[in-house]
């Protein structure tokens, strides 16, 4: 039991805060458009170009291929900075990419690896269907097979950042006879493919990245198919033991930043009384004091969880625990914001506006539902951390 | 970095886990019950043989030179198997004798000639932090003190040592918690015997952290609990835990458990390394593992049903003991209240 860092992480702790507060960009990130996109991608440039980019991918693909605790450096330092999410490159990143490692063909990873460490592509997801959530192995998009070509005909819904993206890992069902996880395809599937068509949904705080989209008998080589024709469902399992616990972290800095925030807020503004600090309330200060104890519990849920598996090749079910952990706090950190406010809270400022409060709470109801929700969270733990018969 | 305890940690719990699993196992509280005390005085002896009151003392002050990390762990394995009797005050009194170089005092209550008992301030805390306080006055609530020689009061200020018969107006009430015992009593002028304020060593840091602890081993007990009876109460042709209702209330003990014990395990080295932020992170310890315990027993007995509302059942024991850890320290509002006027964590 010990938290030291050793001498080189704390120089390279050092490295990590120097070249971020030097490197980052100033300006602030465009609301969700063609402008954020090339943010985005201007950010992951400079990272690949400062030596920085794929801090967990393995040297062999491009990336760092930093130790456990130097990603957790890495990740906290990010977070600190306050510098905004990965949003529109995570999908590339920290989900096609890996799973293209895992299972692609030389060309594939060849062909489009250095491109997502680069920041030249974005990205996007097309597992989820209307009727295909919770339960993916639902999924009824199908692709026939033509010649050397697969024709993709159905919907895809839930996707970030369809409008912007250049690829899409696409989940189809390319033998009609398999029963549910068998039978689906992983598939490379370009955006600009003819037939494609994408519609914006807009979210309750009033954004604009979510998407359907449509596909009318989309032509995909069948050389984008990647792991094997109908063996689609292990593919995108694949992905899941690539996370060994660090990626959430700069989230979990981010919210206890949130909570100083509040805690900051609540000093300054008056509070339910009319007269006296919000912190005078004593219902607001406990509140603000649970937040801080549950966020500090975060951390240290996260450092356990990096901990175990710096002592294992495959990563346990447990980052499930945390992931649900921290859909609860964060929830209840926004909701206390929003109430903080007051009737102020009514007047609606999005989230990408300083004092984004509003915007914020709203948002605060995707990260329940948004990678798996948390009763499926509570599924996984129930079956595969404590056993439970399901 | 790691968080996780070592094999030599876990070594030391789980033989103090086999200790207490063939001494003082759970039934020993419904056996008890009726008694003046309910650990007798040869398992004291033989606790005090362990080593198990000096586990965190240096060696040259007479203890087995651990740290706040291997007793954070002792005091997880006590709180998942409910042991009974004056650990906490015990630990923390024989630490507070051999700093303020009471020699004789500190060997009495390692060696398990002298217990200690808890006193909690009845009323405002009473020391000035300023000065060294000679004498205690007040009322004061008395836990595990009947066959106690000392009791122990922990104050913001400071910890202080006093003799328990020279408390006056003693009598004992009847506890909510069949695993402890409850007196009233007085204290005019009764002379301190030793002293350790909070400037020479973070002894209410300590005690906040072994109590989370505690508060750990019950959550994680009860998580284990309701887990194993999901798995073999069988309703409806099928054991019970298939149905998402039981699932989802194991899964939250689940998530309850691992966020107190990482924060107990994190505070206990940020007390031990005496870091910058170690009141926040043992507050936020206390704070978490308290609710987190309260919460998983009351999960558990709605899990086992009729059962779970009876005396013969584990369950109430675990919530009963949950509910005492809750108010050994100060009241868990004061803790919160301390906790957001700290500056922020490291």
């Amino acid at each position: 039991m010990d938290l030291d860092f050793s001498k080189e992480q704390v120089e390279f702790r050092e490295q990590v805060r120097t070249w971020l507060e030097e490197n980052a960009p100033r300006e602030i990130r465009p609301e969700m458009g063609p402008a954020m996109r090339e943010y985005d991608l201007a950010w992951q440039r400079t990272q690949w170009e400062g030596g920085w980019a794929g801090i967990s991918w393995p040297q062999e693909y491009g990336g760092r291929g930093l130790s456990l605790l130097q990603q957790l450096i890495w990740f906290e330092e990010y977070g600190r900075a306050g510098l905004p999410g990965i949003d529109a490159c995570f999908v590339g990143l920290s989900h096609a990419g890996p799973t293209l490692m895992t299972r692609a063909s030389e060309e594939q990873k060849t062909y489009h690896l250095a491109r997502i460490l680069r920041g030249e592509v974005i990205w996007c997801q097309g597992f989820s269907e209307p009727d295909a959530g919770s339960d993916l192995a639902a999924l009824r998009t199908r692709a026939r097979i033509e010649g050397d070509e697969l024709v993709v005909s159905g919907q895809k819904i839930w996707t970030s950042f369809a409008t912007l993206a250049d690829w899409q890992e696409l989940l189809v069902r390319t033998d009609p006879e398999g029963s549910r996880h068998h039978g689906i395809s992983w598939v490379i599937c370009d955006m600009h493919s003819p037939g494609i068509e994408v519609r914006g949904i807009e979210t309750i705080e009033g954004g604009a990245e979510f998407c359907e989209v449509f596909y009318d008998d989309v032509r995909i080589p069948l050389e984008n198919v990647v792991g094997g024709l109908n063996k689609g469902w292990s593919v995108a399992m694949s992905t899941l033991s690539f996370e060994r616990g660090t990626a959430f972290t700069a989230n979990q800095v981010r919210l206890a930043s949130t909570v100083e925030k509040l805690i900051d807020l609540a000093k300054e503004r008056t509070g339910p009384d009319g007269r006296r600090p919000a912190i005078a309330d004593d219902e607001i200060a406990r509140r603000l004091a649970t937040a801080r104890a549950e966020v500090a519990s975060l951390r240290a849920m996260t450092y356990a969880g990096i901990s175990r598996n710096m002592h294992r090749d495959q990563p346990g079910p447990e980052g499930s625990m945390v992931k649900l952990f921290y859909s609860d706090v964060a929830k209840k950190v926004y909701r206390l914001a929003f109430d903080l406010l007051g009737a102020d809270a009514l007047r609606f400022v999005s989230r990408w506006e300083p004092g984004g409060w509003s915007g914020n709470y709203l948002y605060s109801y995707s990260v329940s539902i948004g990678g798996g929700t948390s009763e499926v969270q509570r599924n996984i733990i129930g079956d595969r951390v404590l056993g439970l018969p399901r | 970095m790691d968080l996780l305890p070592t094999p030599g940690q876990m070594e030391i719990a789980s033989l103090a886990a086999d200790f207490f699993g063939n001494e003082l196992p759970i039934s020993v509280i419904r056996e008890r019950r009726d008694e003046p005390v309910v650990v007798d005085r040869r398992v004291w002896s033989e606790s005090a043989e362990l080593g198990l009151f000096g586990l965190g003392i240096a060696e040259e002050l007479g203890g087995a030179g651990c740290e706040l990390a291997e007793e954070t762990l002792l005091f997880r394995e006590m709180g998942r198997r409910l042991v009974p009797g004056p650990f906490l005050p015990t630990v923390l009194g024989a630490r507070v004798a051999a700093l303020a170089g009471q020699h004789e005092t500190a060997s009495a209550i390692l060696s398990g000639k002298a217990a200690v008992g808890l006193a909690l301030r009845r009323g405002p805390d009473g020391f000035d932090a300023a000065t060294t306080p000679s004498t205690l006055d007040g009322r004061f609530q008395l836990l595990d003190a009947a066959d106690s020689r000392y009791v122990l009061l922990l104050d913001p200020a400071g910890a202080a040592l006093v003799e328990t018969a020279a408390l006056t107006d003693v009598h004992s009430e009847p506890a909510i918690d069949p695993g402890i015992r409850l007196a009233e009593a007085r204290a005019d002028a009764v002379p301190i015997i030793a002293w350790v304020s909070t400037q020479e060593e973070p002894i209410r840091l300590r005690a906040l952290v072994l109590t989370a602890a505690m508060s750990v081993g019950i959550a994680e007990a009860t998580r284990d609990l309701s887990t194993e009876h999901a798995k073999v109460r069988v309703q409806f042709g099928r054991p019970i835990g298939v149905n998402q209702a039981i699932k989802h209330a194991c899964a939250d003990m689940a998530v309850r458990a691992e966020a107190a014990l990482s924060q107990v395990l994190f505070a206990a080295i940020c007390v031990q390394d005496g870091r910058a932020d170690a009141e926040f992170q043992a507050l936020a310890a206390k704070s978490v593992a308290g609710r987190f315990a309260v919460e998983n027993a009351s999960a558990t007995i709605q899990v086992h049903g009729g059962m779970g509302y009876t005396f013969e059942h584990d369950s109430h024991l675990f919530l009963k003991r949950a509910h005492v850890l809750e108010h050994l320290l100060g009241e868990p509002a004061d803790h919160l209240a301390r906790l957001v006027a700290q500056p922020a964590a490291q």
